[in-house]
């Protein structure tokens, strides 16, 4: 064996006493003993490497099966030191100091909280929720919702991507196709969840942020019906009258697709620093549910149409109170979690 | 996509306001990203000349000019630029003008003011390129030709008198045809009620332009068919290459292009108007770069090899590789297709032959080849949209026209056309029912005919209720009815339609179980002292192992926006210790952070190999009193709390260090080295794990500065829910008084008080008697003692009458007896 090899292992016959923490340090950190053994590899003449090979791996499985060892023992204490985890408080605790619920400001997140009131609005109007996955691959987040492969709006869509190929959904539509599965029309569903973008963080964009889609599918579904709800909606939760407008847009997933317009509801059309002085608000995305998206989810497209939208529900919330910058909603600081 | 409305105007005979354009692009197209009206931004600019010049007397920098602008007066002004002379034409901005450049990039535009300048007055400024926002340069003063017009409006003499309207690409997607200004006009005269009639060169694609001169040798040969559907040329000789007329370099000014000189000005002007990109290569560095010396151009279209590269126009190297689509010599690439030429064939002052190229490239191949290059260009987004090959011809054709128009040009090569799958119009059947159905609308047949006529679809066949269209071409987006559909709602104008509630059958929606648990459960932490917090599912190794997790089992992210974002959080807990650090910087020394979000485990998929998301329950409670016990028990309070509100019981607690590892859930093994193994327990219900409460470890508090009274929570909220709750019946309450024992018992430190509590609690709860045990006090002598003492508290009652001293001595004594068998408790 490489004498250097020796010597670590007649090293290590003398580490055998030392903690688990210490040991791993010792051997198989980036400067470990047998990390280093393990790279001088490339410095050994040829002849010579499949002997220091067989020999590293002797060392390392004596390392492997120590460090094993001393893993299970670190598990084991003596009872003197260990809770009685069933008992409702500790030993010797003064009567004064035992746990109890604090009596401080407790809150829920702002976001969370309007995301809950959403969903209250679209329950009672019969809408089923699912929420939304993290976690996807290309066929629901694309392909199921009519992005070919190579079609230039997956780059309207600044993807995340594991190495392993799933995909961060960048929007709650991610979830239509197994909407469309789930039952039979009549289909109500509201999505909620949180979608990722491969974007620059700002006062008004983050890399993550939560959307809401929904999802309307039976018979005789129309454009006009889709105008309504998300009107009647929106009236629900913002609590006043509103105007609408809708305006052509694109999705791949939608035909006709498009933007829904409300008249701003915090200056009554005249002009404020929430719609940017121009009386109106641009609020989601909408349209009539493509017929392919309606196919992949086993619908046909013959007998039943459907609309869907989808909106950030960050913003929303942003406008609902009158918070400046999105980055304070994932922030967590208690200054501002309190205030809600 | 900019386009100017006088050009807009000119091809679509819109007689509109700009606003009502505007409004009509928004309501009926898409998105505009913004408008300006040029001229307004050019106002009290004129064009004047330069009569006197002097050195300023008290400044080496300055130069001191005496201006002709048309009126009486000269008048004068002081420039940093020393390199004008008398005689020079310049753009005179009066006092009070805006700089135009400075309307869009700051917050208030800068306004010209008579001001001195060393003890002289300088009475406005002659503005260059930038400050005029008609390019990049800021150096010297903008030179105007000399046959400019003194005193004229800078604006009109310019042609800027103009108003630009920025329509979003995004918007505009899946419309190639709209790239052009023609898509757009045609658009907006339909949107206005006309029908549009196309301009004739632009639908007459005969080959009918015949060589006039020299004979220029042009061999093409398309080795990449199936991303080149089609590719057209032509040679032209006598090229002068000059200067482009003012008009075209203003309008090219307007469409947001650099004018470079008339031959790439005039493929810029016709791509921009048509949509279609043309390129012009000079012929004679085509022939004289081509490795096998010919008299010929030979081009071939082929995918590059590994290896090649080219120096683009942008002056830059890209590295090819064998996706690349590129246009080549006999031997090296020319020009990536579809979205750069290159700088070796580039058409410059000495040009005299070029080779004109119009071609159709596929949408995909471009789109892949811009990201991989990372190059957008102008060409490359319009190809990127899809075009119709049928328009290269016309195009083609156009550009030539105007070259021949502009310079001496000649056609030197009959028109080589490499177009093996002709284009054919698409047929589409709609129900004229079925378009009134999906948009909720009552148009009559009249109507929709009109509109689908107005934008150029022939009609094929038309019954009672079925209407079979072609599709032009140019609208590649148009596959199905429902695209006809939208056509008509979008003409028709959306804002048409009335809002109709759908009706609805009353079957009640189903219920979400784990949404109404976490709103449950959010509401009973808030209700506790709790803040709820929505933090990153981003993390990187070191917040990981600082927690003692194991990086390796984290989701790595390929395209990361920065390394400490590159993971997915496999626990929630890391963000929360990092959340807690923060706000007790903030100053505040006792608090509870709870999130519900789903972390995320390498391997660990659920029943379709997705990563399985379960939803958490992950807090976080600190304080930096002082104080004698564990934090785990206000964890478990905390836990308690929630469990008692939610109706759950029969929870066990283990020991984190004596619970057998072989039955722990990865996503525990994963999670367990956050916490202190002496002092946390894994929290079971029957066969289900629920999850790991107590105290973070010692070395996780110290990595993340925490103070010694830290414990953490994490519960699986699917594995909760999935927990029977029992629907309680009614029992009788008791009528008759209770009688309370106090009972101090003594055991080994090993014996668990809910051994001892479940024993006594038995016993006093039977058909006789209901009984309620509640801890007084747990006692140790010392920390080293082997024995702990702890004081029970028993409160009975007996269903049928009240119990006397006798009855309680019997009951007491039951329990007692127990007690001393099973667990050699000695009662103190």
């Amino acid at each position: 064996m490489d004498n250097n090899l020796e010597k670590i292992q007649v090293q290590l016959q003398k580490d055998i006493d030392l903690p688990y923490d210490e040991l791993k340090t010792k051997y198989i950190s980036t400067n470990g003993l047998l990390t280093l053994a393990m790279k001088a590899i490339a410095s050994i003449p040829n002849d010579q490497k499949a002997a220091y090979g067989k020999g590293i791996n002797q060392l390392k499985n004596s390392v492997t099966e120590l460090l094993d060892q001393k893993k299970n023992q670190s598990l084991i204490y003596s009872p003197n030191n260990r809770i009685d985890p069933t008992a409702p408080f500790d030993v010797n605790t003064p009567k004064n100091d035992r746990p109890q619920v604090w009596d401080i400001k407790g809150t829920k997140h702002p976001l969370h909280k309007e995301v809950e009131k959403l969903v209250e609005i679209f329950q009672r109007m019969g809408f089923d929720v699912m929420e939304s996955k993290q976690m996807d691959d290309d066929y629901h987040m694309f392909e199921s919702l009519n992005f070919p492969v190579g079609h230039p709006a997956r780059d309207m869509y600044d993807t995340f991507w594991t190495e392993d190929g799933f995909v961060l959904p960048a929007h709650t539509s991610t979830m239509q196709n197994r909407a469309l599965k789930q039952s039979n029309p009549p289909i109500r569903v509201v999505l909620p969840g949180r979608v990722f973008r491969h974007e620059a963080t700002d006062a008004s964009h983050g890399h993550t942020f939560y959307q809401m889609e929904g999802i309307y599918v039976d018979k005789g579904i129309s454009l006009a019906n889709m105008k309504a709800t998300i009107k009647t909606f929106l009236e629900a939760y913002l609590e006043t009258d509103l105007e609408v407008r809708i305006q052509p847009s694109f999705f791949p997933f939608t035909e006709p697709d498009c933007e829904f317009v409300i008249s701003c509801p915090f200056c009554n059309k005249t002009g404020c620093s929430t719609c940017g002085h121009s009386g109106w608000i641009e609020l989601m995305g909408c349209g009539m549910i493509h017929p392919n998206v309606l196919t992949q989810g086993g619908i046909d497209p013959e007998i039943y149409s459907g609309f869907a939208w989808g909106f950030g529900v960050d913003r929303l919330t942003m406008i609902k109170l009158a918070i400046n910058d999105i980055r304070y909603l994932r922030d967590s600081n208690l200054n501002f979690l309190r205030q809600f | 996509m900019k386009i100017s409305v006088n050009l807009l105007k000119q091809l679509g005979k819109i007689d509109k306001s700009n606003e009502e354009i505007v409004t009509g692009i928004k309501e009926h197209i898409g998105e505009v990203e913004s408008y300006q009206d040029l001229s307004k931004d050019y106002s009290d600019i004129m064009v004047a000349e330069i009569k006197e010049k002097k050195d300023h007397p008290d400044a080496d920098k300055l130069g001191v000019y005496q201006l002709d602008t048309g009126e009486k007066k000269l008048v004068q002004v002081l420039a940093g630029d020393k390199t004008l002379v008398v005689g020079d034409k310049v753009a005179y901005l009066k006092p009070g003008a805006k700089v135009p450049y400075t309307i869009y990039t700051e917050e208030k535009p800068f306004i010209i003011q008579s001001r001195e300048m060393r003890g002289l007055l300088s009475d406005g400024m002659m503005g260059s390129e930038k400050e005029l926002n008609l390019g990049n340069d800021h150096t010297i003063v903008m030179r105007l030709p000399d046959d400019a017009p003194v005193g004229k409006p800078f604006a009109e003499y310019y042609e800027l008198d103009d108003f630009i309207i920025d329509v979003e690409n995004k918007a505009l997607t899946n419309r190639g045809d709209l790239f052009g200004i023609l898509g757009l006009a045609r658009e907006l005269t339909v949107i206005f009620g006309k029908p549009f009639v196309t301009p004739a060169w632009y639908t007459d694609d005969t080959k009918n332009l015949r060589e006039e001169q020299s004979c220029l040798g042009l061999n093409i040969i398309n080795d990449a068919e199936a991303l080149c559907p089609r590719y057209t040329a032509i040679a032209m000789d006598n090229i002068v290459v000059e200067e482009s007329p003012l008009w075209l370099k203003s309008a090219l000014i307007k469409f947001g292009y650099k004018p470079i000189n008339n031959i790439v000005d005039i493929t810029n002007y016709i791509s921009q108007l048509s949509g279609q990109p043309l390129h012009a290569f000079d012929y004679d560095k085509v022939i004289s770069n081509d490795p096998n010396k010919s008299e010929t151009a030979n081009i071939t279209i082929r995918m590059a090899r590994a290896g090649e590269s080219i120096l683009g126009l942008d002056s830059k190297v890209h590295e090819l590789n064998d996706r690349i689509m590129v246009i080549c010599d006999s031997t090296n690439p020319l020009a990536i297709a579809g979205i750069m030429g290159g700088s070796e064939t580039e058409v410059d002052n000495n040009t005299q032959r070029i080779i004109l190229e119009s071609a159709n490239f596929d949408k995909t191949s471009i789109r892949k080849t811009s990201m991989m290059l990372g190059l957008t260009t102008d060409a490359g987004t319009k190809f990127k949209h899809a075009l119709d090959p049928n328009q290269c011809i016309p195009v083609l054709k156009e550009a030539v026209r105007m070259i021949k128009e502009s310079t001496t040009g000649t056609i030197s090569s009959d028109i080589v056309d490499l177009y093996p799958t002709i284009s054919e119009p698409r047929e589409i059947t709609l129900s004229l029912s079925n378009v009134n159905t999906h948009l909720g609308i009552d148009l009559q047949k009249d109507t929709i005919v009109q509109i689908l006529k107005n934008l150029e679809y022939p009609i094929v066949k038309q019954d009672d209720d079925l209407l079979t269209v072609l599709a032009p071409t140019w609208r590649k987006d148009v596959t199905i009815k429902e695209d006809i559909h939208e056509d008509i709602g979008r003409i028709y104008g959306y804002n048409n339609i009335d809002s109709i509630l759908p009706l609805r059958n009353l079957i009640p929606a189903k219920d979400n179980q784990i949404f109404a648990l976490k709103k449950k459960i959010r509401q009973i932490f808030a209700d506790s002292g709790a803040n709820e917090t929505d933090t990153h599912s981003f993390t990187d190794i070191p917040t990981l192992e600082k927690a003692n997790l194991d990086a390796d089992k984290a989701y790595k992210l390929k395209n990361a926006l920065a390394p400490e974002l590159s993971l997915m959080r496999t626990s929630l807990i890391p963000s929360l210790l990092v959340k807690t650090q923060m706000n007790l910087q903030e100053g505040y020394d006792k608090f509870i952070l709870f999130e519900m979000n789903i972390p995320h485990i390498q391997g660990y998929e659920d029943e379709n190999k997705l990563p399985k998301e379960d939803w958490h329950l992950s807090s976080v409670i600190t304080s930096i009193e002082k104080r004698s016990d564990s934090a785990y028990y206000i964890a478990k309070r905390y836990l308690e709390k929630i469990l008692s509100t939610l109706n759950i019981q029969d929870i066990e607690y283990t020991l984190l260090s004596e619970f057998s590892e072989e039955n722990l859930s990865e996503e525990i093994k994963n999670s367990m080295y956050m916490f202190d193994r002496n002092t946390s327990a894994i929290v079971t219900a029957g066969d289900i794990v629920l999850g790991i409460i107590g105290e973070i470890d010692n070395k996780v508090k110290g990595n993340f500065k925490l103070p010694k009274y830290t414990a953490g929570l994490d519960i699986n909220i699917n594995a909760l829910n999935s927990i029977d709750i029992k629907n309680n019946k009614y029992t009788e309450m008791p009528k008759y008084p209770e009688s309370r024992v106090d009972l101090c018992v003594e055991v080994n430190n090993d014996i668990q008080y809910k051994a001892l509590y479940d024993s006594i609690y038995k016993d006093i709860n039977n058909d006789d008697i209901n009984g309620k045990v509640t801890c007084l006090d747990i006692y140790k002598e010392s920390e080293k003692a082997d024995t702990k003492r702890i004081t029970f508290s028993l409160a009975i009652r007996n269903f049928e009458k009240t119990l006397n001293d006798k009855d309680i001595k019997s009951i007491t004594q039951k329990v007692i007896k127990r007690l001393e068998s099973n667990f050699q408790a000695k009662i103190i």
